[in-house]
This record gives C-alpha cells, sequence and structure tokens, in this order.
C-alpha cells in the first residue's frame, strides 16, 4: 500500500490549449509530418473535418496528469489509450481546450493503475487510458535506475 | 499488391541506431507543454511518450513497404500500449523493430496492428510500443 493513495483518488487536473502551432511543433518534435495535422485542404481531402491534433500529442500530454503527480516520470511502467475521436484545433490563437484527469482505479502493492480522462469540445477524445505506475519507495543503494523496493 | 490478412507476422530489418539527445528530449517535452525538472539539465530522462519518436522511422517501414500498398496521410492512429522496462535517458543509443501483429481488413479499411520492439544494441528490451492503425483504402468523396 502506499500512504494517501486509494481507489478513487483524484489526481489535480490539468488544461490544456492545443493550437495549429502546438502542432507544428509536435510535428517536428516528433517527425510525424502527416499534413492531416497542418492542412485544412489536406484534413478536409482525406475526409476529416478539418486539422485535427496528433493523437500522440494528446497521449502525451495526458500522461502530464499521472508524471506532474508522481514527480518521476520513471515511474510509468506501462500506458495505453484508444484514439476515439479526433481533436479538431482550428485556426487562430485560440484553437481549442482539452481537459486532462486522472483517478486511481486499482493498487497492487506499490503498483497504482490510474485512469485517465481526456475531453475536447464536450466530448471524450481518448478510451480506456490507463497508465500504470510504481509508487514503490526507491532505495539509493539497490537503485539501478529502475529498481524499487518491493 | 495491397495489404492482407497473410501479412501478420511481417518482421522488418531493425532501424539504425538512434542516439536520444538531451536537445531532442528537451524540444519533445516542450511540444508536450511539460516543463518536468527531470527533461531537462544535463542528463534528462525522456518523456514516457518519446518512444513514439523511436518508433517512427519503424512504423514507416510499415507505412512505405510497397506490397502493402498503403498511403501514410490516409493512416490513422486507433490506439497505443506501451510497456516500460527501462526508461531512456539522453546519450541511450537505441534500436527499433517492427513486426506486424495482425490485419484486418474491411471494406475500404484495413486496421494494422504492429508491435516495435525498442532495444539497446545488445538486445536489452527497453520498450514495447503496441499500436494499431486504421488505413483507409478509398477516397474520400
Amino acid at each position: 500500500m502506499v500512504d494517501g493513495v486509494e481507489i478513487g483518488t483524484s489526481l489535480p487536473a490539468l488544461t490544456v490549449r492545443f493550437t495549429r502551432e502546438r502542432l507544428v511543433r509536435y510535428a517536428g518534435a516528433s517527425t510525424d509530418f502527416n499534413p492531416i495535422h497542418y492542412s485544412e485542404h489536406f484534413a478536409r481531402r482525406v475526409g476529416l473535418p478539418g486539422v485535427i491534433a496528433h493523437g500522440m500529442l494528446t497521449m502525451g500530454t495526458a500522461l502530464r496528469v499521472v508524471t506532474n503527480w508522481v514527480g518521476d516520470p520513471s515511474r510509468v511502467i506501462s500506458y495505453a489509450v484508444r484514439f476515439t475521436r479526433p481533436v479538431l484545433v482550428p485556426d487562430g490563437a485560440d484553437g481549442v481546450e482539452v481537459e486532462f484527469g486522472g483517478t486511481v482505479s486499482a493498487i497492487d502493492g506499490s503498483l497504482v493503475t490510474v485512469n485517465i480522462e481526456a475531453v475536447s469540445d464536450g466530448q471524450k477524445v481518448l478510451g480506456a487510458a490507463r497508465a500504470e505506475v510504481d509508487l514503490g519507495v526507491r532505495v539509493p543503494h539497490l537503485d539501478h535506475g529502475t529498481s524499487y523496493a518491493p | 499488391m495491397a495489404i492482407t490478412e497473410a501479412h501478420a507476422g511481417r518482421r522488418y530489418p531493425p532501424c539504425d541506431p538512434y542516439q536520444v539527445s538531451a536537445a531532442k528530449i528537451s524540444e519533445f517535452a516542450t511540444a508536450l507543454g511539460d516543463d518536468n525538472p527531470r527533461y531537462r539539465g544535463d542528463s534528462p530522462m525522456a518523456p514516457p511518450t518519446f518512444a513514439a519518436v523511436i518508433s517512427a522511422p519503424a512504423w514507416n517501414q510499415v507505412f512505405s513497404d510497397p506490397e502493402l500498398d498503403l498511403s501514410r496521410e490516409r493512416i490513422l492512429h486507433g490506439d497505443q500500449r506501451f510497456i516500460f522496462m527501462r526508461p531512456l535517458h539522453a546519450g541511450d543509443v537505441v534500436i527499433a523493430t517492427v513486426t506486424i501483429d495482425k490485419v484486418r481488413v474491411r471494406s475500404g479499411s484495413e486496421l494494422i496492428s504492429a508491435t516495435v520492439d525498442i532495444t539497446s544494441r545488445e538486445g536489452e528490451p527497453g520498450c514495447s510500443a503496441q499500436a494499431t492503425f486504421a488505413h483507409a483504402r478509398e477516397a474520400a468523396a
């Protein structure tokens, strides 16, 4: 068990504004230059309602809820999502807001599972989003980078 | 030629070794708007989803395989799972190898499940990145 953590514990929420600038930054950082993430004309040509965020941008941003909470991102041992709806990102400085939240859904010893929610324009954009973190106490003399005390 | 269910099990040659750099970690964390101090400084670790950066060339091997006849811009990410065995740090050199696990052909589209294994040069596992991509075969009206 981990002190102060129980099933149902809510993690601090996070609201992030996705703009076209952010999509361009993410394209460069991730090397995913699919034009559906920057070209309106191109996105519409392949049947999308407009430019959409990279799924991995939404996934990566959502994990901040968990890593902000645990502090040390190396405690994340698994992370999975389904991309259930595209996040439409209008042109202009306002872009679109995406709200992220997390709730502890399972505890097994020092392993804690967090269910993550991501909502844009009133709709959930991630499904079955779960991260597993190891909150075990780190013992310096046993620390080989990823080893934690039981 | 087009992708079929018989392409399940297809394994591609390992990608060129990728050296994780502090500059790329910082760029990636900034793109996520993430100011976690562990991603900055002299010896940063990479954000967990940085595994997608390393997976990208492996995914592109699949997307550009002439035998599968896929069109990159008609591919949407359906789901993604990462299992992290070892965090990535600046200076690490890793190798990505992709395998097609499963293909489901539907009318006008295909669902492609693939796993990228990210390992050290010696083959020590670092991350397993399992994804499903939906490819729209027909042009939208």
